[in-house]
């Protein structure tokens, strides 16, 4: 099992990306709703992927990124962002971040599993 | 313009009448202070002047020295009025030596011809209001253009007056004028220096030898916070200096050195944003004067931000929602909570392509925000346009089984390298190739060509649907465009994909445009140039780009 942290602000993205992703059955999926919440999360635990909403209320998504970056831990987990604001710069300064992909919402829940999958072995 | 003075009949006659029996200062005077109950300016006694040939015969009656006097005062009126006289039926009588002087007709080109010749078609309505007022006795004074010999248009302060035999009968009317053309080009010129003086914009002129002002309008010495004497010991570099800002220097330097007449440009000076017009003025071989107009845009500019930072935070707090309602059907669709009746799903698959729609039209929208911005982002590569085809027909086969058509794509034989940018091409493609799909009927072929030329790469998406009426092809590339067979809403279409696509191809330098014909089918096609180093971008201000 894959074991992914997803960082969402917005309850009803959380609960269909996680349908979405349970419907493969390869991840082993931890929710938090807040970049602060994730940074406590991954203390005692190290994911193998790291799913993370772009704008949140409090820390970003780029922020909550740059501070796990700076653990030992996840400094070469893969990250993929998702963002209502895909443009290709952002995109870009965000592949530049380690970011393994970007992917622009709305997203289609059916291949997010596959896109995640692929996504890792890229990065 | 004009003036109507209220007169009886009498006027004139008592006019007359005293200047006989009186002399011209009882006649004057007469009128001056009014004894006839009403007023008749100054001016209309000039008319006296201008009739010395009538009055003179008249004055015989008196003594020599009471002639003598008056006709001096008669010549000094003479010389300073500009007279004539008009018979009932509107034909010059009679003009006096000023008249003939400042027009530069000959007696014999004025005497007996209508009075019209000597005003434009625009004076007859006014002609007609003055013949009615003299026809009631009444005295009429404005402003009238009169037209000289040699074509030119002379303004003159006018007084008419009608004229009455000894029974009291109308026998024309009198007119004296004052040349008041060098006046009103004055008054002109005072307004047009007021008006400059009380713009809200900055005005500048700059000497182009010294580059030193010689004019700051109230606006430009506010800013600067130079006075009208301070500004004068200034120059253009000073004020480079002080601002830390060289740009209008550099552009006044280049227009004098190329030989144009006016530049442009957008520049921060002195904490605002400025859309700055720079003009040559020069007469001969003098070294001229910048004329510089300064407008400032900081609030345009703030707008802008404003109204782009509004786009974009309702596009995207548009798109979370969506997320949740296109997350939640798609996964309903794909029967992650079990079975669904037919018509849940029929309904359901109704629901989600039209969110589906929805997206389009935000993505679209944002994407005309970004092209009036100057913000849409190109990004140039050496493409295979070739391979790029044969990719954008793969990603397009769902349309094939949605609408039942073929898409096939000719002329891919060999590589065909551009620098451009692969994924608004892709963009612009992918919409053609929806549109034919949309309007071709099941069964039909969609045809995609490549046509390379030295110049340029023609691209065309051609299908055999309905076309588009004559009458509505103007409007294909408007916005929202309602075209009557469009049928838009249940076609799927946002209504901004064409104009997407127009600013798209425009922007990457090349053309779009499209044959049809109604019942036969549509060609959209699409040119990009060979050479897309220099981008057909529009140019948009650059400070306006930044705001965006």
């Amino acid at each position: 099992m894959i074991k992914l942290l997803h960082v969402e602000d917005d309850a009803d993205i959380r609960e269909i990306a996680l349908m979405a992703l349970e419907l493969s059955g390869d991840f082993d999926v931890v929710q938090c709703e807040t970049g602060e919440a994730a940074l406590n999360q991954v203390q005692n635990y190290t994911p193998d992927v790291i799913l993370l909403d772009m704008m949140m209320p409090g820390m970003t998504g780029r922020q909550t990124l740059e501070k796990m970056r700076e653990m030992d831990s996840l400094r070469d987990v893969p990250a993929i962002f998702m963002t209502a604001r895909a443009q290709h710069n952002e995109i870009e300064e965000l592949r530049d971040l380690g970011a393994a992909d970007v992917i622009s919402k709305p997203f289609d829940p059916i291949s997010l599993a596959d896109q995640v999958k692929t996504a890792m072995q890229a990065g | 313009m004009s003036s109507f003075i209220s007169n009886k009949r009498n006027a004139a006659s008592l006019f007359f009448s005293s200047a006989l029996a009186g002399g011209w200062y009882t006649a004057t005077s007469a009128l001056l202070s009014g004894q006839s109950g009403e007023f008749v300016p100054v001016v209309g006694a000039i008319v006296l002047a201008g009739i010395t040939p009538l009055v003179m015969p008249l004055a015989r009656s008196r003594t020599e020295a009471e002639n003598h006097s008056m006709a001096q005062r008669l010549r000094a009126f003479d010389s300073h009025a500009i007279v004539n006289i008009v018979d009932t039926k509107g034909l010059l009588e009679e003009v006096n030596d000023r008249f003939i002087a400042l027009t530069g007709y000959t007696r014999e080109q004025l005497i007996g011809k209508p009075v019209s010749m000597l005003y434009d078609d625009a004076f007859k309505e006014l002609a007609a209001e003055i013949r009615a007022c003299l026809k009631r006795g009444d005295t009429w004074q404005g402003e009238t253009p009169l037209r000289c010999a040699d074509g030119r248009m002379i303004y003159t302060q006018i007084t008419v007056m009608p004229m009455y035999d000894e029974q009291g009968n109308w026998t024309g009317s009198i007119s004296a004028r004052t040349d008041v053309t060098r006046a009103n080009e004055l008054l002109a010129e005072r307004d047009t220096a007021e008006t400059l003086y009380e713009l809200r914009d900055d005005i500048w002129i700059v000497d182009a030898e010294t580059r030193g002002f010689s004019y700051m309008n109230r606006s430009a010495m506010r800013r600067t916070g130079w006075s009208d004497k301070a500004y004068t010991a200034k120059t253009l570099d000073d004020l480079s200096d002080e601002s830390g800002n060289d740009a209008i220097l550099n552009a006044c330097e280049e227009l004098a050195s190329s030989g144009e007449v006016i530049t442009q440009l957008d520049t921060e000076l002195l904490g605002k944003h400025f859309q700055v017009t720079i003009k040559m003025l020069q007469i001969g071989r003098a070294p001229g004067r910048f004329l510089i107009m300064l407008h400032d845009i900081s609030d345009i500019i703030d707008e802008e931000r404003m109204k782009s930072e509004f786009i974009s935070m309702v596009s995207h707090e548009l798109r979370s929602p969506l997320t949740s309602i296109k997350g939640s059907m798609g996964l309903l669709l794909s029967r992650a909570a079990g079975e669904l009746p037919s018509k849940a799903r029929a309904l359901l698959e109704i629901s989600h392509r039209n969110a589906d729609r929805l997206v389009l039209i935000i993505n679209d929208i944002l994407d005309l925000e970004k092209i009036a911005n100057g913000r849409l982002e190109f990004n140039l590569e050496d493409t295979d346009i070739v391979s790029l085809l044969r990719e954008t027909g793969d990603a397009n086969a769902s349309l094939e089984q949605r609408f039942g058509v073929r898409i096939q794509i000719e002329n891919l034989n060999t590589p065909i390298w551009l620098n451009t940018d692969p994924n608004r091409v892709i963009q612009v493609l992918t919409n053609l190739l929806s549109n034919a799909a949309k309007f071709s009927k099941p069964g039909d072929r969609i045809l995609v060509r490549a046509e390379d030329d030295p110049n340029e790469l023609r691209i065309s998406v051609t299908d055999k649907g309905q076309g588009i009426p004559m009458a509505e092809q103007h409007k294909v590339f408007q916005r929202f465009a309602d075209l009557s067979n469009s049928n838009r809403a249940a076609k799927g279409g946002t209504g901004l994909g064409l104009s997407v696509c127009k600013a798209i191809v425009e922007n990457l330098g090349g053309k779009i445009g499209f044959d049809s014909r109604e019942g036969f089918g549509t060609t959209f096609y699409f040119t990009l140039p060979k050479k897309t180093s220099q981008m057909g971008a529009k140019e948009t201000a650059p400070l306006l780009r930044e705001a965006s």
